[in-house]
């Protein structure tokens, strides 16, 4: 009749480990095929997880030790990179910024604008022009929703509709046509 | 053969995704659209730009087909609102009757003056009311730089001209 108890603190665990060791070896010693199953009946031991531990736990004493040796694995430089390394790695050709060889003047401003793109300064006059008219255009719709389904026409002053424009919606603009709005 | 693939590398995929999934970029689309068709001309961000613009020509397309055609009507009532259906049949099918594509124009702007510096362009139907846009036009053929080259593609023709026929007199 084997009774076992299992007591929670680390040393008398190791104590009951080793008298358990012990006794395994004995037991190995009389018996010499020893893993035969018919014991007589014990009470079923509860074999905790300290004995599956103790394969990893064997230099128990030195495991905080270990432990503390564990945390400081860590990657550290060991030398003291000098100022050419330094320099070689900041100044490689791909962190540096790029020169950007497609700047040109834009021919109607003069401003600089980048080749594939709109020059800003000219579109910027387009967008202001344009909000203007769509503020006449909500005038005369006068509320959401209410698109016309007719053609739109944008006259500045002092300029009458052609007869080609016929049945167009005429948007009044009370200033001289810039010279870039051609009229066609 | 590749069997599985790698989460973050996306090389050589072509369809962009927008928004926050399939529907949400096609509802994207729509309302980007429809302010096209309402206002003519629209800035946004190039990528949704440049998908808009493929749905937006196939629009006129369908609009070309008529007030009456079932799927035509169909088409107009998913992607614009009540007013815009009318003025898609007859402003803007009127205007491209004798064109058969292009009715689109979009063009790149400089980056979005928040702080994101996004890419942006600009897109508008040809043929609206509103300011024309800054378009890149090539230089005339009267200045003086295109007139020397002209010369130089002259001569060069001339004396190719002149190396081929040779040959053919001494027969």
């Amino acid at each position: 009749m084997l009774v076992l108890v299992v007591p929670p603190w680390p040393a008398a665990r190791e104590l009951l480990r080793n008298c358990w060791q012990r006794l395994q070896w004995t037991l190995q010693q009389s018996r010499p095929g020893f893993p035969r199953p018919p014991w007589e009946p014990a009470l079923a031991v509860q074999g905790p997880a300290i004995f599956t531990e103790s394969a990893n736990d064997t230099n128990g004493s030195k495991e905080v030790s270990s432990l503390l040796d564990s945390i400081f694995w860590m990657a550290a430089p060991k030398k003291r990179r000098s100022i050419e390394v330094n320099r070689c790695r900041r100044r490689n050709p791909y962190k540096l910024i790029k020169v950007k060889h497609n700047i040109v003047v834009c021919p109607e401003c003069g401003h600089l604008k980048q080749k594939h793109v709109l020059c800003g300064y000219c579109y910027e006059n387009v967008r202001k022009e344009t909000k203007e008219i769509r503020k006449e255009m909500g005038k005369l719709e006068g509320g959401p929703f209410k698109a016309p389904t007719v053609e739109t026409l944008v006259l500045y002053r002092g300029e009458t509709p052609s007869e080609q424009d016929q049945g167009k919606r005429i948007i009044e603009r009370e200033k001289k046509r810039p010279s870039w709005f051609t009229q066609n | 053969m590749r069997l599985s693939v790698a989460a973050a590398i996306s090389h050589g995929r072509v369809y962009r995704r927008l928004g926050l999934g399939p529907e949400s970029r096609i509802h994207l689309l729509r309302n980007l659209l429809t302010g096209l068709v309402r206002h003519e001309r629209i800035e946004a961000s190039w990528a949704r730009v440049d998908e808009m613009r493929v749905f937006a020509e196939k629009l006129i397309d369908y609009g070309k087909l008529g007030d009456t055609n079932e799927r035509a009507m169909r088409m107009a009532d998913f992607w614009l609102t009540k007013d815009l259906i009318s003025k898609l049949f007859q402003v803007l099918a009127h205007r491209y009757q004798g064109q058969n594509g292009g009715y689109t124009r979009m063009l790149q702007i400089p980056n979005r003056n928040k702080q994101d510096r996004a890419k942006m362009a600009v897109m508008e139907y040809k043929g609206n009311c509103l300011p024309p846009l800054p378009l890149p036009r090539r230089d005339s053929n009267l200045t003086l730089l295109n007139q020397l080259l002209r010369g130089l593609q002259q001569d060069r023709e001339a004396s190719t001209h002149s190396s081929h026929t040779p040959p053919t007199p001494g027969t």
